[in-house]
């Protein structure tokens, strides 16, 4: 090797504290041998080396991570998917990893033959946001080193378990404890991987707020009404809404109800929509606005019989031609004023807001020969009117959507606030007077 | 992520009054065309998009006046406080059809983007270019004056305790309270204070406004509840006049209702009222019997 490049690796190797000067010498050889120019070459061999370098962090301080860090921890669950992105089939190993400090999700794009239990050391991990939620993803660049076992690691997730009301449950939260009041329940039959399971599915609210769960474990002896308090209760996310599962490791009792049951009716109160745009998702939330907008695709639709996917010309994009199902949808931005959101109402909603039934709405096509007609129509009947929806707030790259479970036009409230409004300023009148 | 841009609601007073405009990025910044041109009116709110409503008072087709545009639409449209002025051009063809058609006075509802044309500075003329307009009636409008009224309220109350900490001689930003608002709020009310010279003169003459718009619409909406009531007292008469045990027909309710001088309109909607009362209830579809 010329030593003319003697200077710059006695550099690189200054920079690149701790990596052998040889090293460089044989990286940077090999490449000049192909004719590569020198300062690409220069570039070529600093980035490879710098990348094997980088910052190891803890799972606390995962959201300040830097691009490309190591990380230390134990893989405490891991199980295999199969996705297709962009048409192309990835097998990945999604699980939990946990250190001293927290846990996290974490994705692996190749096999690195991660097993349960395993102390490992990744190195070039990176993060990425996934369901509003921040996951380590140990991707093409990324290698494992095994580690011997480290009692200092523990073993289980459980120790992260936090104490908290349910209205401070979210995407942060990996496992949590609270207590609270069933206010919904049902059971459902699922087959899961071939097998028939019970499952138990509801709503625990506090004076707080309220969430869905999910139980995996028996629930005997509660039902609608039972205040019971959970340990280690698992939170996931469904479309930026937090839900709890009791798996087998969640324990449960049943406590004395402490509740204010006052707090906890079923009457919805009308939050502003600005309060509902900050967050990632709301179970449960009642909003009032104008709606100044109704969206293409309102009015009727064709279904696919299989999967329910909005269908064109009969054609499904699954499940090519089809004889759809007709339905009817209004898909809509509601504003008052602090936020804006999108609201989408089923068939039943439609008929009762737009105040056609299907059937009549039909009618008015075929007399029309239009397809826009009844689209038309809900615009002309719609923009502009008050709305009061309530349902599942989630936030996805669109903006905020509300799926509407009930709607309705708000009670004109107008005489009340107009009264409250005009007291204000003869209070104000006498004040100055 | 795009989240959409919130329709404010302002009355026409303080919308033709705002010609602070300024660009959210620079001129030069090329994604800057992704950044909408904003207002900031006199009370310090940030306007592109704005939703308003009113009465329709005039529309004039301005093709032979300008005829650079194939078709411009200018409507009026008043407010309890002002005119709205509303240009539908080519661009905006389905707002052009509807001003096209649209019966004058009558009560609309307006979705739009605010432009501003500046022929010299310091002088503007605000227009909005209609998103969506649609015919409404008159309860939907004297809400909107409610809600409109509710936040322009709110902006002058929160200029006035600006103004009043910045008389105490206390540093505006420095101030403990001011601290505690939105920083953006807080920014944009400075400026509006700054450029217009917002006073306590201007926010006590707005509020006077505002007072006489609500008395306006409260004698409307009171009209309006003397009106119900009479209709449900009617239909109450009617109903126990003629159910002899089967129910009356609601056709022939509303003409019984119309001889003695309540509008079919009134009369359903004391109906309805009624019947979520739970004084009378729908056995069969069209049918309606008194509850005793």
């Amino acid at each position: 090797m010329n030593d003319i490049y003697a200077s710059f690796i006695e550099e690189m190797a200054k920079t690149l504290d701790g990596i052998d000067q040889d090293d460089i010498r044989n990286e940077l050889d090999k490449l000049l041998k192909f004719r590569v120019p020198l300062q690409e070459a220069k570039r070529i061999v600093f980035n490879k080396f710098n990348s094997k370098k980088g910052v190891e962090i803890k799972i606390k301080d995962i959201s300040q991570a830097p691009k490309c860090f190591i990380l230390k921890g134990r893989v405490v669950s891991i199980e295999d998917k199969n996705v297709v992105i962009k048409g192309e089939n990835f097998n990945l190993h999604t699980g939990k990893i946990i250190d001293e400090t927290g846990v996290c999700f974490f994705t692996a794009w190749h096999d690195f033959c991660l097993k349960e239990g395993d102390i490992i050391r990744v190195h070039n991990a990176f993060t990425k946001r996934w369901n509003n939620r921040i996951e380590i993803n140990f991707g093409q660049h990324s290698y494992v080193e095994k580690l011997p076992e480290d009692s200092s690691i523990p073993r289980n997730e459980q120790v992260f378990t936090q104490f908290k009301k349910i209205i401070e449950i979210n995407s942060s939260d990996m496992l949590v404890s609270s207590q609270g009041i069933i206010t919904e329940m049902y059971h459902r039959n699922l087959s899961i991987k071939g097998k028939d399971t019970i499952i138990v599915e509801g709503v625990i609210a506090d004076e707080t707020g309220k969430l869905p769960f999910t139980s995996w474990i028996s629930m005997e002896g509660v039902d609608i009404g039972t205040a019971i308090s959970f340990k280690a209760a698992h939170v996931r996310l469904l479309r930026g809404i937090p839900s709890l599962n009791f798996s087998y490791d969640t324990s449960w009792e049943i406590m004395e109800n402490i509740f204010d049951m006052d707090l906890i009716r079923n009457e919805p109160s009308i939050i502003p929509l600005s309060s509902v745009v900050k967050k990632d998702g709301i179970f449960d939330v009642t909003v009032t606005g104008n709606i100044i907008s109704v969206r293409p695709g309102s009015g009727l639709i064709e279904r696919c019989p299989i999967c329910s996917r909005v269908i064109q010309n009969s054609v499904c994009r699954a499940h090519g031609t089809v004889s759809g199902i007709k339905d009817m949808r209004i898909k809509a931005i509601l504003d008052d004023g602090t936020g804006a959101v999108y609201i989408v109402l089923n068939r039943e909603l439609s008929e009762i807001i737009f105040g056609k039934s299907m059937a009549e709405a039909e009618d008015i096509m075929k007399i029309s020969l239009s397809k826009d007609v009844v689209y038309e129509s809900m615009k002309r009947s719609l923009i502009g009117t008050y709305l009061t929806v309530r349902g599942n707030a989630s936030k996805n790259e669109f903006g905020t959507t509300i799926v509407a479970r009930s709607a309705w036009i708000p009670e004109d409230d107008s005489f009340s606030r107009l009264e409250s409004l005009l007291s204000k300023f003869t209070e104000e009148g006498c004040n100055n007077g | 992520m795009a989240e959409r841009e919130v329709a404010q609601r302002l009355f026409a007073k303080e919308l033709n009054d705002s010609i602070l405009s300024f660009a959210t990025a620079s001129n030069d910044d090329v994604s800057g065309i992704n950044y909408p041109n904003l207002l900031i009116s006199p009370t310090g709110l940030r306007i592109n998009r704005v939703f308003v409503t009113g009465v329709i008072t005039e529309v004039e087709n301005l093709i032979s006046e300008v005829g650079k545009e194939r078709e411009l639409w200018k409507a009026r449209i008043a407010d309890p406080t002002g005119v709205f002025i509303v240009y539908a051009g080519q661009y905006q063809p389905e707002a052009s059809i509807f001003l096209s058609a649209i019966e004058v006075p009558s009560y609309v509802a307006v979705v739009g983007k605010v432009k501003i044309y500046e022929p010299e500075k310091g002088s503007g003329f605000i227009s909005i270019r209609p998103e969506e307009i649609n015919i409404i009636d008159s309860t939907i409008r004297d809400r909107w004056v409610i809600d409109t009224a509710e936040f322009t309220l709110k902006r002058l109350d929160l200029l006035n305790e600006f103004l009043s900490i910045d008389k105490c001689g206390k540093n505006l930003i420095e101030s403990r309270e001011i601290k505690e608002i939105d920083s953006k709020l807080r920014e944009d009310a400075l400026k509006a204070i700054e450029f217009y010279g917002t006073d306590q003169k201007y926010i006590s003459d707005f509020k006077k406004s505002i007072h006489e718009s609500l008395l306006s619409i409260k004698e409307n909406s009171y009209n309006k509840i003397k009106k119900t009531s009479d209709a449900e007292n009617v239909i109450l008469q009617i109903l126990e006049e003629f159910d002899k045990g089967k129910g009356v027909q609601y056709t022939f309710l509303i003409e019984e209702a119309k001889l003695r001088g309540i509008p079919e309109e009134i009369s359903d909607t004391g109906l309805r009222s009624l019947l979520d009362k739970g004084d009378c209830y729908e056995p069969k579809v069209g049918l309606l019997k008194l509850i005793k």
